[in-house]
């Protein structure tokens, strides 16, 4: 399933369809690639934010307690598992209104195969300097875009314009369950499971 | 006046429609130079009236009351005629409002920069300019109320309930907030005390959002898209239900944005729940929005201004769905004062009022000209640019805010702050960068259109609308 990885970065609408046309099951597509895939950002956050930490202006270098990065990470990982499923489930609930028909497992993988650019970028991670991973982030965000609109007309079968508008409401809920995720994440830390720092090399006087 | 009584009087809805524009570039321009003085303080230059103090209060009350404003007249003046089959009632009142309106935006754009403010946000103009806008704001009503008193078509189209519901609004609001005592000619003391003040400021301050941002804005919405789309409104009944809902719901949420302050506990939590009741009317309307949208396919892929329609209804869907989000309590304690306030308003403002703002006027002007639109493709510049430009903007203040946020929770074993606050303000160097760069590009965006409307009305005539000669049955 990594196959397709490449046809979609060049050869996008081709790509679709092929990944159409092989109507993988929910469990293929799960054991096959999302589980594998999600695994790339919350391993790279937990080894950046651990083991090389990151500096604000000229301040010393911070780094995340391990127990606390490894808990983050877990609830990141989840978070992406269930976040794939459920945009899939909402995609194929939504489905009707732009007159497409399709099995619940093409919409789980068409909300899959779009996010790949965005669990590739996690290895960003690894070296954690939060503007060049916002930029980065973004141009991926970029190409997210652009495969779910070119994959949504292929993989609902649907016309162009018609896809369009779907997409836009895709879209519009991914940015929905973004935010929903920021909003649970600052629950959570105030429920114990907040980030613990670690300063770096330089000990603060008094410390 | 030659004007006879069977056409509409469009003089005052062209003169509200080009000065949008215009202020529209003005609170853009003011907007992208305090966001450059964030990153590069510099650009103060050492001069008072140039500071970002000064200024912030200038880009809010630019891009809300005159953009925004204008906007809202413009649009309501247009809609309620043509959905009315009536003149506009009292056309020399409507002319009151437009000039009154402009010498307003002119008295805050001279005395802000001076310093001279009430502090109150969003209600920082004295008390001198206050008795204007209540005198500009009661010739409104007086015009858009005696309109509809005055109709010929028996139904009061839901825009209109919109549109209605934000005047009166504004106007209690504005009043009871505005009460205060002066003790000189530019210097007034607030009529309120203490916490009741902040109370009194945020229920004006939260409604003004509520109000003349979203209420007025669904009435833009309700006969723009519809028209744009040549679709009936998807579900007629949702939209009467939504409205009242959203009225009645917004009035309570105010005290989120007073959590973990001197109000009483039980007043907090009210504004929190209310904010979460809000979701559901805020919902309805995108609901309604996009579904109108929805059978106009084919339409989409020739339409541009359809375009920034849908775009700025989803738009409103997200800001909706993040601000009950963000009045969570919890939420609240970690997101307040950082920069994520400030990404949550710019979606709403510029992605849901402004685009569907433009939006209207690029149906509206070239109507007014009788004109085509001089050139499609510059609006499909003007939507990328702008899209792209919201989008970097809300990204880089998501993550500003929450690394604010918890920047400013950190602490060390020993129980000291893991940083100090100027480190904070140090670290958000490069998103208020990019945050330039985002306003920069929805100000290029404002550019092109106004380039692209003059194109299209210059040396036109202004149109004749001639009033359909009996009502029909609705």
């Amino acid at each position: 399933m990594f196959g397709h990885l490449w046809g979609l970065f060049f050869d996008t609408r081709q790509e679709w369809a092929l990944i159409r046309s092989r109507s993988y099951t929910i469990g293929q597509l799960y054991f096959g690639f999302v589980l594998l895939v999600a695994l790339i950002p919350p391993v790279c956050a937990v080894i950046g934010t651990t083991q090389i930490g990151w500096q604000v202006g000229a301040g010393t270098v911070v780094k995340l307690s391990l127990r606390s990065a490894i808990a983050i990470a877990v609830l990141y990982y989840l978070a992406m598992i269930v976040g794939v499923a459920g945009i899939g489930a909402m995609v194929h609930w939504m489905a009707r209104t732009y007159g497409a028909e399709q099995p619940l497992s093409q919409c789980i993988g068409l909300a899959a195969f779009a996010g790949t650019p965005l669990f590739l970028v996690g290895l960003m991670q690894l070296y954690p300097v939060l503007w060049l991973n916002l930029l980065v982030g973004m141009a991926a965000l970029g190409l997210n875009i652009r495969l779910l609109y070119i994959g949504v007309p292929v993989m609902m079968d649907i016309p162009p314009e018609r896809g369009f508008l779907f997409a836009s409401a895709i879209l519009g809920l991914g940015l929905v369950a973004l935010v929903a995720f920021l909003a649970g994440s600052a629950i959570l830390w105030d429920f114990g499971l907040a980030p613990e720092f670690v300063a770096g090399a330089v000990t603060r006087p008094g410390a | 006046m030659q004007a006879s009584n069977d056409t509409y009087d469009m003089n005052v809805v062209r003169q509200f429609s080009i000065m949008t524009i215009v202020w529209g570039l003005v609170g853009m321009a003011v907007g992208v130079l305090i966001a450059a003085q964030l990153a590069w303080p510099v650009l103060n230059f050492d001069l008072p009236w140039l500071t970002y103090s000064r200024l912030r209060p200038l880009h809010t009350n630019a891009v809300i009351f005159a953009f925004g404003g204008s906007a809202l007249f413009a649009t309501s003046y247009y809609c309620v005629q043509r959905t009315c089959h009536v003149r506009l009632f009292a056309p020399r009142l409507a002319q009151f409002t437009f000039w009154g309106w402009q010498l307003v935006i002119v008295l805050a754009a001279v005395t802000l920069p001076l310093g001279i403010t009430s502090s109150k946000e969003y209600a920082e103009l004295e008390w001198p300019i206050d008795i204007l806008i209540t005198a500009v704001w009661v010739s409104y009503a007086v015009v858009f109320f005696g309109t509809l008193a005055t109709r010929r078509v028996r139904h009061i189209y839901v825009a209109n309930w919109f549109f209605g519901a934000f005047i009166l609004a504004v106007a209690m609001l504005h009043v009871v907030n505005s009460a205060a005592l002066p003790v000189s000619m530019w210097k007034s003391y607030s009529a309120y005390a203490g916490v009741q003040d902040a109370m009194v400021q945020w229920w004006y301050g939260h409604n003004a959002v509520g109000f003349f941002l979203t209420a007025g804005f669904l009435g833009i919405m309700y006969y723009f898209i519809p028209k744009q789309a040549g679709r009936p409104v998807y579900s007629y009944r949702l939209s009467v239900v939504h409205f009242w809902a959203l009225v009645f719901t917004y009035i309570w949420a105010g005290p989120h944005h007073l959590h973990y302050t001197a109000l009483p506990d039980w007043a907090q939590s009210l504004g929190m729940v209310f904010s979460l009741i809000l979701l559901a009317p805020s919902w309805g309307g995108m609901i309604n929005g996009i579904m109108t949208l929805s059978g106009a396919w084919e339409k989409l892929r020739t339409d541009p201004v359809l375009r920034f329609l849908i775009v700025s209804v989803s738009f409103y869907g997200m800001s909706t769905f993040e601000g009950p989000m963000m009045a969570i309590k919890t939420v609240n304690a970690l997101s307040h004062y950082t920069d994520w306030t400030i990404g949550h308003v710019h979606s709403g403002a510029l992605g849901w009022v402004a685009l569907i703002s433009l939006g209207a006027m690029y149906y509206l002007i070239p109507k007014l000209f009788d004109r085509e639109l001089y050139s499609l493709k510059l609006v499909e510049v003007h939507f990328w640019t702008a899209t792209i430009g919201i989008v970097l903007y809300i990204t880089a203040m998501w993550v500003a805010g929450i690394m604010q946020g918890l920047m400013w929770r950190a602490v060390n074993a020993d129980g000291t702050l893991t940083y100090s606050f100027v480190e904070s303000v140090q670290a958000m160097h490069p998103f208020y960068v990019i945050r330039f760069a985002g306003g920069a590009l929805f100000l290029t965006g404002t550019v092109v259109m106004a380039y692209n409307l003059w194109k299209t009305v210059a040396g036109a005539q202004p149109a004749t609308m001639t009033i359909p000669a009996a009502a029909p049955a609705h």
